[in-house]
């Protein structure tokens, strides 16, 4: 018998050890963080100049210096009012942090709560659940999410926030329930219950904890997709109004791109690509780590 | 009133943003020799319905006109505009107190063969029709766009208007005394007093001739089986997307005569246009018409040979045109012309009177005060700014009446560009450095807009940094085009920004912008109220044209300028490019109807787009 008991470790300091093996997702890791300063750095801009009551440069105009090309003293060019793409896209990582944020904050919450409540008490309450958030699924994504953003008033981020908040819960809620459904036949379920522990907390403090790597791992996949959809809606016009998201930029830089003014929608798509890339990425690698069966 | 909008949204026609009104370029040819025809394939906006009566926007009126004629028409190539005769045998004669018009019809015109005629046979126009069709118009169930045209001016006709508010069908065989038919071909229309503007009116298609069987035979779906006596017939239309229209062939059968102009009174053209007067209209026999909404789409059509006519957008400008106004070498080598012309289009920013910081303000220093502050802006609104956002294309506008009208201000308005004013103004007006004292913080305005395009967003952020240079925000907030409608109805806009097109060549049409009984939902949408002006405008609205009366015009536009209920952005200028085997082809300011005086060469355009055209684009053959 070795005397040497292996140091046990939790569900977290493993997982981390497995990802850390994965080189690729070390990578998009590195990007993610990198994503989250500039975020950071433009909602510190941002806020800088609305606290100092100030019109920040990447809102400023100079006709004359439209349509520069890429240079040492504006990185990525100047768009068609002569304002810094460089720095009306990190004001675009700003907004889009916010939006995959915010709306995840809307969605988890209602996925998890609904998920929970079905899966723990079946029956009536499941069948409504069930009938409800297939009711919702039932709706084309994108129609549903333009229609709330419409009728929520002064367009702008309220529109996006609850227009993509309150339709894209339902697969993380279907997980919930299922998982649910799994413990609540678990021993230490079980236990907890003929302790006499209410539903409320066995719910919440003894099964949460154990299914909350899907959390985790729905909201990194969710992540990158509201960011999409943001773009899409700010492209059409019924997203961000007055603040330089990415679909904003791709709208106004496509009309000349045929004239060879690429740098605008480049840069902008790259750096759209490269978010949704590494946050895709890096969620399947956590659900690797998070959930080891998986890869088995 | 025809207000013009941004597209084709719009419960009129209310000029919203800027590249819109190069949408009139819409009647790009394209042609083909489909079984030995001349065809012409161009570019339409949405078509909204093809009644007379109801319809109201651009590219409706220009489908409408295509098939209905009313009794006078503008002169095709004469300058200034001028009205003559279509339907009616000669301009009508008028009596000396200027309140009876009488008009005689020409004989011999009749309408297309259709179902809803005893045979199938198309019947002779007659007076009665038109005094028919003026009723429809006043009757409350069409809901027409146009009704504000006659409301007030003719005997009678308000009290039909006040019956058709019931809820039995309307009697349209009462009598309405100012519109009378005095026998088969004589029309009597009565006056409640002088209006010198009802010839223009007489040009506009709530006036064209609708036949009563038509209506009654079809019903509600009257907007979607046009018969009219104009040159084209409807042969089929698919709502946005297509529709297809060809020659009338009654003219034929009995015989109308209708010629192209022989001369170009007061208008210096090029002699090509003339060389066909005299000859028989139209020239093309069928004209298929697509809805193209995006402009790179269409840019490539006309360059593939597909479109005969293009608008250039505000982002093919450089590439198209050199920056001293003139066409690209490339384009140039390919025949290409570039036709220019003024609109009479006027846009601007609206303050509300009634909002208590821009309007009018309740107490005497307030107005003081409010009407600096309006003033202030007006100054830091920087139209050479715009103008080269624009590429050029735009022509400055001190006061409310756009050149060439009489009464345009020939001087620069006291309240254009100037910072330093506008920082004084403002300081004066209770707000030094842009400081709202009941803030703290920098004043900050709300400007409605009705579009959410790149373009207006744009533009939008452009103007929000000409006013951050005088300290002062500018928050846009983007609508959908009806709830834009909804809140200048409500009256709940700070500012908004809109434009109007002429309806007639007139000063009054843009003063009545700012009558106090027509405020909002009316087309006075800042709600003005003046009352040395109001007093004016009834004077000026019955006189006759004379110097008299420009005296007063300029009053009224010198009141408006110091008043400054608008901040006046900008006459756009009218550009678009031609192919050469479109033939005829003349920008007009009200282009209703011009159809019938457009050809195009066939070869010609077959040789181009085997030169240029890609088969993949063709669109001659689809649907």
């Amino acid at each position: 018998m070795s005397g040497r008991v292996r140091e046990s470790k939790g569900l977290w300091a493993d997982a981390w050890l497995r990802l850390k093996q994965d080189r690729l997702a070390m990578v998009c890791l590195g990007l993610v963080v990198l994503f989250t300063i500039l975020g950071l750095y433009g909602e510190a801009v941002h806020q800088y100049h609305a606290w100092n009551d100030l019109t920040p440069h990447y809102q400023q105009t100079d006709l004359a210096s439209a349509y520069q090309a890429p240079s040492w003293g504006h990185w990525m060019g100047t768009d068609g009012l002569g304002r810094d793409v460089m720095a009306r896209l990190v004001q675009g990582v700003r907004i889009a942090f916010k939006v995959g944020i915010i709306t995840s904050l809307i969605a988890i919450p209602i996925g998890v709560m609904l998920g929970c409540l079905a899966g723990f008490f079946g029956g009536r309450v499941d069948d409504f659940i069930v009938w409800f958030y297939s009711t919702v699924a039932s709706m084309p994504g994108l129609l549903f999410i333009l229609a709330i953003a419409m009728v929520v008033p002064d367009r702008g981020l309220l529109g996006v926030y609850l227009g993509i908040g309150l339709t894209t819960w339902v697969g993380l809620c279907r997980l919930v329930r299922a998982e649910v459904m799994k413990h609540k036949e678990q021993p230490y379920v079980q236990a907890a219950r003929a302790l006499g522990i209410g539903p409320g907390r066995i719910m919440f403090k003894h099964i949460l904890p154990n299914i909350f790597h899907i959390v985790i791992v729905t909201f990194t996949l969710r992540f990158p997709a509201a960011v999409g959809t943001e773009v899409i809606m700010s492209y059409l016009g019924i997203g961000v109004q007055d603040e330089p998201s990415w679909g904003i930029m791709i709208d106004a830089a496509r009309m000349r791109l045929w004239q060879g003014m690429w740098w605008e929608m480049t840069f902008v798509t790259v750096a759209l690509f490269l978010l949704v890339l590494a946050f895709n990425l890096l969620g399947d690698a956590l659900r690797d780590a998070l959930d080891p069966r998986l890869s088995e | 009133m025809i207000r013009w909008f941004y597209g084709s949204g719009g419960e009129g026609k209310r000029v919203l943003a800027l590249l819109s009104c190069l949408l009139l370029w819409g009647c790009g040819e394209r042609t083909e020799d489909v079984r030995d025809e001349v065809v012409s394939f161009s570019q339409t906006s949405r078509i909204r319905g093809l009644d007379p009566a109801v319809s109201g926007e651009v590219s409706s009126s220009m489908a409408i006109s295509k098939i209905y004629e009313g009794l006078l028409q503008y002169d095709y190539l004469a300058r200034p505009y001028e009205v003559i005769p279509l339907l009616a045998e000669a301009m009508p004669t008028v009596s000396e107190d200027g309140l009876v018009y009488t008009f005689r019809l020409r004989r011999g015109i009749y309408f297309q063969d259709d179902a809803c005629f005893e045979g199938g046979k198309g019947r002779e126009l007659t007076a009665e029709d038109f005094v028919y069709s003026i009723k429809r118009v006043a009757d409350v169930k069409n809901s027409s766009s146009g009704f504000w045209a006659f409301n007030n001016r003719i005997v009678g006709l308000n009290e039909f208007h006040d019956r058709s508010k019931e809820p039995a069908a309307t009697d349209y065989d009462a009598e309405v005394a100012g519109l009378r038919a005095l026998d088969r071909y004589m029309l009597r229309i009565e006056l409640t007093e002088p209006y010198p503007q009802l010839l223009y009116i007489l040009t506009m298609h709530y006036s064209y001739a609708v036949p009563r069987e038509a209506v009654e035979w079809y019903g509600r779906q009257f907007v979607n089986h046009p018969v009219g006596t104009g040159p084209y017939r409807l042969v089929k239309w698919r709502r946005n997307s297509r529709i297809e229209f060809e020659r009338n062939p009654k003219w034929a059968e009995t015989g109308r005569v209708e010629l192209y102009p022989t001369e170009a009174r007061g208008n210096e053209v090029d002699p090509k246009l003339l060389e066909d007067g005299g000859k028989q209209l139209p020239f093309i026999d069928r004209i298929v018409q697509y809805v193209i909404d995006d402009s790179t789409t269409s840019w490539m059509m006309f360059l593939s040979g597909q479109l005969g006519v293009s608008a250039i957008s505000r982002d093919n400008w450089d590439a198209v045109i050199t920056p001293d106004k003139a066409l690209t070498d490339e384009l140039g080598e390919k025949e290409i012309k570039l036709v220019s012309s003024p609109t009479l289009n006027l846009f601007y920013m609206g303050f509300n009177w009634d909002d208590p910081v821009l309007g009018e303000g309740a107490t005497e220093a307030q107005r003081l005060q409010n009407r600096k502050l309006r003033q202030a802006l007006s100054c830091a609104f920087d139209f050479e700014q715009l103008n080269a956002f624009m590429n050029q294309r735009l022509h400055p506008i001190g006061g409310p009446i756009p050149q060439p009208l009489t009464g345009s201000l020939s001087e620069a308005s006291p309240y254009s560009f100037n910072l330093e004013q506008a920082e004084a103004l403002l300081a004066e007006a209770g707000y030094p450095g842009g400081i709202d004292p009941a803030t703290g913080r920098r004043l900050e305005i709300t400007i409605e807009l009705g579009s959410a395009s790149g373009n207006a967003r744009q533009m939008m952020e452009l103007m929000a940094d000409m006013f951050r240079k005088i300290n002062v925000v500018l928050k846009p907030s983007f609508n959908t085009w009806p709830a834009f409608i909804e809140k200048m109805n409500r009256r709940q806009a700070q500012l908004f920004q809109l434009g109007w097109v002429a309806d007639y060549p007139d000063a009054e049409n843009f003063l009545q912008l700012f009558y106090s009984k027509n405020e909002s939902p009316g087309p006075n949408h800042s709600n003005y109220r003046n009352e040395a002006f109001d007093r004016l405008y009834e004077q000026i609205r019955t006189m006759p044209i004379s110097d008299e009366r420009t005296a007063l015009v300029e009053e009224m536009a010198a009141i408006i300028v110091e008043d400054c209920p608008w901040i006046f952005l900008y006459q756009p200028m009218q550009f678009g490019l031609v192919q050469q085997w479109v033939k005829n082809y003349v920008p007009h300011a009200f282009p209703y109807g011009m159809g019938k005086y457009r050809g195009v060469d066939v070869r010609e355009r077959a040789k181009w787009v085997g030169e240029n055209g890609s088969g993949g684009l063709d669109m001659g053959g689809a649907f």
